[in-house]
């Protein structure tokens, strides 16, 4: 009986663990700058997933059901931080609090490191906004260097280091002054 | 002589005991409310405390999204929309960071206990000309579940709520 119960305990994190990592190792090598907007873009429901892209000096942002763009001149700040989110999270993530035997508190330990990007943009009547989007981690320095060279401001310059951020240490991240 | 003593007393504790409530009163009266029709929010300064950009955006936007949620204002203005410069019965929200603890969602997740984030805002409130008619620290956490930008959140539906409570045209007070 206790071997049983034992044995389903072991499982039941595995076969979540397995069933949750199966989509993420497949979006992984999506081309792109797949990005989640987390919240600010008018238009677009929080923690939407889609493409971040720069096209026609406009910073553009495509989900299924949405697109928004922002142009470039009108951004008046672009800073990249780096983060960590759940493995599991959304309704599996809040499945796993159930899981018997401390299984969910187990599960909550598999963190994936973040990149985020936040924007400070003027809306047509001079309106201040601000969007952040997570992506994966690397993504977001080439995305700033891109969007600073096509000319959106900063306050916190952005370094040259061609070796990309994806190696960079923490340490070695910008931060806010 | 005992007589006269014990009459005194009685009377400075009646004196009192009539006095008090009319203070107490005095003091928990709210100051007449200023009702406005439109609100604007500036973006929240942190000079002196080291906020990522990521936390002041978010306080930010969750402002002006639960302003609008709560109704009560006609518009809520962004800093710097040239809209709000005709608005004669405007106030301004100022919001000041004084405080910031980066706590952690893993060990709030693991613990249950640790792993606190929370943000004081100082919010004070001003009307057209900039003087000042409501000052309020306001505190924003998050303690078991989510994520650290939650508790952005939750400083926002407090700062709503007071400004709901204290200038919407349609507030209870």
């Amino acid at each position: 009986m206790v071997l049983r119960s034992m044995r389903r305990a072991i499982i039941f994190p595995v076969a979540i663990l397995g069933f949750a990592a199966l989509p993420s190792v497949a979006q992984q090598p999506a081309a792109g700058n797949k990005a989640v907007q987390i919240t600010g873009l008018v238009g677009v429901k929080a923690n939407a997933s889609g493409n971040l892209t720069l096209e026609n000096g406009s910073l553009q942002f495509a989900t299924s059901g949405a697109k928004v763009s922002v142009p470039i001149h009108s951004v008046e700040d672009v800073i990249t931080d780096n983060d960590s989110q759940r493995v599991f999270r959304g309704t599996l993530g809040t499945l796993t609090m159930f899981a018997p035997y401390g299984g969910g508190r187990f599960l909550s330990l598999f963190r994936s490191k973040t990149d985020t990007l936040t924007i400070q943009y003027r809306d047509t009547d001079g309106g201040l906004h601000g969007a952040i989007f997570t992506m994966p981690v690397g993504k977001a320095d080439p995305f700033k260097k891109a969007l600073v060279s096509q000319g959106a401001h900063t306050t916190i310059p952005v370094q040259d280091d061609s070796s990309g951020s994806a190696a960079k240490p923490d340490a070695a991240k910008e931060k806010k002054p | 002589m005992k007589r006269i003593l014990n009459a005194t007393t009685l009377a400075v504790l009646l004196l009192g005991a009539h006095a008090a409530p009319a203070n107490l009163h005095a003091q928990a009266a709210p100051p007449p409310a200023k009702k406005a029709s439109a609100i604007q929010v500036l973006m929240i300064q942190s000079d002196e405390i080291k906020l990522p950009a990521e936390f002041q955006i978010s306080l930010y936007e969750n402002l002006i999204q639960q302003l609008e949620k709560q109704g009560g204002f006609q518009h809520v203005y962004r800093e710097g929309e040239h809209n709000a410069d005709g608005v004669a019965d405007l106030v301004v929200l100022h919001s000041t960071v004084r405080g910031f603890k980066k706590g952690s969602e893993r060990a709030r997740n693991v613990t249950t206990v640790a792993g606190k984030t929370s943000i004081d805002i100082h919010c004070q409130f001003t009307d057209k000309d900039g003087k000042s008619v409501l000052e309020r620290d306001l505190n924003g956490k998050v303690q078991f579940f989510g994520g650290n930008l939650r508790a952005t959140f939750d400083f926002a539906k407090k700062a709503a709520k007071l400004a709901h409570d204290n200038f919407a045209a349609n507030s209870v007070s």
